[in-house]
């Protein structure tokens, strides 16, 4: 008989690894299931890093009281885990009357939500602030930040492995047989596992999930949204996140953002996608933020272009009425043992770990929870060369060589940043687990240069056969083999 | 007959036309230099290419170093040539012009190394 | 940090930056320093097996390896430091290199600044084509170096964007080594690749050239399942009802080089939006003083042979300007005229004679070039074609020109 584990989580993305990391506090076995090859490919990883602040949502809402407390924390969560973080506040401008109306009632609610330090701004205040947005007066958010989504996720995922959790990768779950003494036994495509609790923190998925686990009735719309990724030297001229003043509908038309590694998303626009795998980019669509983009941000330009992606947020919506709700967070007394989160989207970023102790409270509320002693909420990222002043790269260097060798000319990664990220805590071993992990390819050149190197020292570091090296998930071979000589060893 | 060719003999790549019955050729038009009227004349008579490929290299530097013919070959035993080179290795070191197949496939062409790869 | 001091630092160890620091000195200037990030020098011809190489330079075709050894080991001779695994970070305007390597962080400063970092090439990111991101799309370079360099074979079933001269090549490497490479489909309604490399390394093997065609959707999630072909008009807008689905493993795309300068980008360094290198006058100076440019960072060339010849230019230069101290002034423009993509050099001084660089927009045939000054005519010379593949090169002398007026390159 298989060992039983305390807690197993169905989805390791920023809410499956905040949970895995906030429950690695107790006395608990804990495993994630994650369906594909890193923690950080689906909605986790596709959008646009925003830290919400928090004013856009009905007040009482989960969505409302977990961004704003989620915003709120994030300056120590983002030093504790190491996450490239700013906050950069936020800009959302206006031109009319109506604008101005629409402003103020954001306002209100966000002063309602218990956001701080909104204000109505004139020109003069906007100039000081972001010259190059347009508009006549704006509402100042000044509690409104970018990150890493990548990093963030990484980062609560490698805690909770630090913490003592396992995580499995490349693992789908396809469903549950209930056992007669209230434990779950989850079948995987990796082999079974059998716990006394399971958390559906599965994404894009978690509607399926919720009915595998006995939870019927949830209704998940994909919305992709597409992007363009522009050139650090459109960054230049994006400081603050700038959005046009919303719709009637409290939606946002496409918008310009930076990253917080300098880059500028331009994006995301709106639409039914196909699947919950739907991360296709289209013509109409790219030709869509091409106009709409350069509305907003006047640097929209072709020599800028260095990359595109797509993200689907998971909404759930009433079936009746087609309207967006709220996240659902909930353990019923009619399926024990199974904490349900469905429809996780945006501010999910933002919400993850107060929603996390949310789930967590939750099963305290059944349980008697121990806690961990040895629990460690710190952890350290790979140190960067690029974020080095010349003094600490030649102290780098000195004491590591591989610190010295650059992989990647346009971020400047070095060898000794690829040498850690393959090692990573996760087991990720894919071109894309190093790319996220230290932007190695995310550059102008888009590895011309270094993913010719990357897979050599995977290759090398691992001892994997060429042809088992993946861009990212199961089946992205990227070699049939040997030129010459059969098969590289 | 008529034909038109492009030389690759340079890279300048002359659009060469020529008149031509069987392998008589009556005109050539277009060469910008005797080399490109030698070439039509090789095309029609018995075309003729230099290949270059790689062989693996045991104990260097990289893994392969490259090879080329030292003359060209007949168009029409390319791949046969290219398959007696798939059967070929070296040791490191290497040097450029060393002859690594001497009169492959008995076409007077040898292979030979065309970079220096280092023992390592 | 401490700051060396030399004469000549060059950046880029290929055949630009090769041929300049043995030009240099040759030339008498004996403190040279090549950089170079690699471990060996020669730059991208070391993955350029294929011949056709120094015929202009040389005087015989050779391959690419055989063609940069000849200047390794000339520079070897001349006793002139390579600092290799040595990867530069910035230039700023000060001539201030700094560089890293395992060997640790170090800071050139220069009375000269070389700048020959060669190209990189352009991207699917770039062209934003629409799709799914699998694993299975490589530039033709990088192709290059996967089945040249590192005996890795990249698939099986290909497809080639773009007919850029590697990308020809590629397809009859690929073909070499067993891939099927299905048809190579070019945007532009005539092919951007040499001439005789359409006839060597497609014709030959029977690999079809679709011009006014691209890539309008790619399929597969995890590994590349195939790829949708559109027929596009003169804007280069995709016809509707003309796609066609190619099913493919493997895109190569040879869509474009674009010099790769980007460690000058703090220095202030005036860039060309044409050639996206950087401008220069007739002794290959930068808008910074002492700072040189030549090769393909300064703009991309058709043949290797003609990057070394203007890298040797610019070194006879740069020598002078060692020596002397300065150069003559280039208060000239020289403007690209009717049918004229660019013109290198942007500026000149009117007192001396100068190589002059360009490319056509266009295929023409039966073509004349002129320069002119001033509404008079400096010189006009006839070609029977020209094409953007090929880079025009042609003299300039000085008798002809005047030390006042702009010039102005016209080919119609």
């Amino acid at each position: 008989m298989q060992q039983i584990y305390d807690v197993v989580i169905i989805g390791g993305g920023v809410v499956g690894s905040a949970i895995a990391r906030e429950l690695s506090r107790y006395k608990l076995r804990i495993a994630v299931l994650e369906k594909e090859s890193d923690v950080c490919t689906q909605t986790s990883g596709r959008n646009t890093g925003m830290l919400h602040a928090g004013f856009l949502y009905k007040t009482g809402t989960l969505k409302a009281i977990c961004a704003v407390e989620g915003n709120q924390e994030f300056d120590k969560v983002a030093a504790e885990l190491d996450v490239p973080f700013k906050r950069t506040g936020k800009l959302i401008v206006g031109f009319t009357d109506e604008d101005r109306q629409r402003l103020e009632n954001f306002m209100a609610r966000g002063e309602a939500n218990g956001v701080k330090g909104l204000e109505i701004i004139d020109r003069a205040r906007m100039d000081e602030l972001d010259p190059s947005a347009g508009g006549n007066f704006a509402m100042w958010c000044p509690a409104s930040g970018i990150l890493d989504p990548f990093l963030y996720t990484i980062a609560l995922a490698e805690n909770a492995v630090h913490n003592g959790v396992e995580y499995h990768l490349n693992c789908a779950f396809t469903g549950e047989t209930k056992q007669a003494d209230g434990t779950h036994l989850l079948h995987t495509t990796e082999g079974d596992f059998l716990t006394r609790w399971v958390v559906n923190s599965a994404g894009l998925n978690s509607a399926v999930v919720s009915e595998q686990l006995g939870i019927p009735g949830y209704v998940i719309k994909p919305v992709k949204g597409e992007y363009f990724v522009l050139d650090k030297l459109a960054g230049q001229f994006a400081k603050i996140p700038v959005y046009p003043a919303p719709n009637p509908d409290n939606t946002f038309d496409t918008h310009a953002t930076p990253t917080v590694d300098g880059n500028v998303l331009v994006g995301p626009d709106s639409q039914l996608a196909r699947d919950f795998q739907d991360y296709e980019s289209t013509q109409a669509a790219m030709d869509g933020l091409i106009e709409s983009g350069s509305r907003m941000f006047k640097h929209m330009d072709r020599s800028y272009f260095i990359r595109n992606f797509a993200g689907i947020r998971p909404k759930r919506i009433d079936p009746e009425t087609g309207v967006v709700q709220d996240f659902v967070l909930e353990c019923r007394d009619e399926v024990p043992g199974v904490v349900n989160l469905v429809g996780i989207e945006s501010p999910g970023l933002t919400s993850a770990l107060p929603l996390a102790r949310r789930a967590v409270a939750l099963i305290a509320q059944r349980e008697k929870l121990e806690p961990n002693p040895d629990f460690d909420p710190v952890r350290h990222g790979i140190r960067r060369f690029a974020d080095m002043n010349d003094a600490e790269r030649a102290a780098a260097i000195e004491e590591n060589p591989d610190y010295g060798e650059i992989f990647c000319r346009c971020e400047k990664v070095t060898k000794a940043e690829i040498l850690q990220a393959i090692h990573n805590p996760l087991g990720v071993h894919t071109v894309n687990g190093v790319k996220v992990r230290t932007r190695a390819t995310m550059g102008r050149c888009q590895g011309g240069y270094c993913e010719t190197r990357i897979t050599e020292t995977l290759h090398k570091e691992l001892g994997e056969d060429f042809k088992d090296i993946h861009l990212g998930p199961e089946g992205s071979w990227m070699f049939t083999g040997a030129v010459k000589g059969g098969d590289r060893a | 007959m008529k034909r038109t060719f492009t030389c690759i003999i340079c890279p300048n790549g002359c659009e060469i036309t020529a008149e031509y019955e069987g392998t008589d050729v009556r005109s050539i038009e277009g060469a910008t230099c005797p080399k490109g009227k030698d070439y039509v004349r090789q095309e029609l008579t018995d075309p003729r290419r230099n290949i270059a490929t790689s062989i693996p290299v045991e104990g260097g530097e990289l893994p392969l170093v490259s090879v080329r013919l030292d003359r060209p070959i007949p168009k029409k035993d390319i791949f046969a040539v290219m398959d007696a080179i798939n059967k070929l290795h070296v040791k490191a070191p290497t040097t450029i012009g060393q002859v690594v197949l001497s009169d492959v496939c008995g076409l007077g062409a040898n292979v030979i190394i065309t970079k220096p790869v280092a023992a390592v | 940090m401490n700051v060396e001091r030399h004469q000549a630092v060059v950046i880029g160890g290929g055949p630009a930056g090769l041929a300049a620091a043995i030009q240099l000195k040759q030339k008498g200037i004996d403190d040279v320093v090549v950089l170079e990030r690699e471990h060996r020098t020669g730059g991208i011809l070391r993955q350029c097996i294929h011949d056709g190489f120094g015929l202009t330079r040389f005087g015989e075709t050779l391959s690419g390896p055989e063609y940069a050894q000849r200047f390794v080991e000339q520079a070897e001779e001349l006793g002139i430091t390579c600092l290799t695994d040595t990867t530069v970070l910035s230039l700023e305007a000060d001539r201030t290199v700094t560089a890293s390597g395992p060997a640790g962080l170090r800071k050139l400063r220069g009375d000269a600044v070389i700048l020959t970092m060669g190209c990189r090439e352009r991207t699917r990111g770039a062209l934003a084509i629409p799709g799914s991101r699998p694993a299975g799309i490589y530039t033709a370079g990088v192709a290059q170096e996967y089945i040249n360099l590192r005996n890795l074979m990249v698939g099986r079933e290909v497809v080639i964007l773009g007919s850029g001269d590697i990308g020809l090549i590629m397809a009859r490497r690929m073909t070499l080594e067993g891939a099927h490479v299905k048809g190579v489909y070019e945007v532009q309604p005539y092919p951007s690749g040499l001439p005789r490399n359409i006839e060597q390394c497609l014709n030959d093997y029977n690999i079809p050239l679709h011009l006014s065609h691209t890539v309008t959707d790619i399929h597969g999630r995890e590994r590349l399942e195939g790829v949708t072909i559109s027929q596009v008009d003169e804007q280069f807008r995709p016809i509707p009802g003309t796609e066609e689905r190619v099913d493919c493993d493997t895109l190569i795309l040879s869509v474009g080089l674009i010099p790769a300068g980007d460690i000058a980008n703090g220095s202030g360094l005036a860039v060309d939006g044409r050639t996206k290198g950087a401008f220069v006058d007739e002794h290959y100076q930068t808008s910074i003083p002492g700072v040189f440019s030549a090769g393909n960072v300064l703009h991309v060339h058709d043949l290797v042979d003609f990057v070394s010849l203007e890298a040797e230019a610019l070194a006879s230069a740069a020598a002078e300007y060692l020596k002397e101290g300065s150069l003559p002034a280039c208060p000239l423009e020289v403007k690209a005229g009717a049918n004229v993509g660019h013109v290198i050099p942007q500026h000149v001084s009117g007192t001396r004679s100068f190589t002059l660089s360009l490319r056509v927009r266009k295929p023409l045939k039966g073509v004349t070039l002129t320069v002119t000054q001033n509404g008079r005519e400096v010189l006009r010379r006839k070609f029977p074609k020209a094409l953007p593949a090929e880079m025009i090169q042609l003299n300039v002398p000085a008798e002809k020109l005047e030390t006042e007026g702009d010039l102005e390159v016209s080919v119609q």
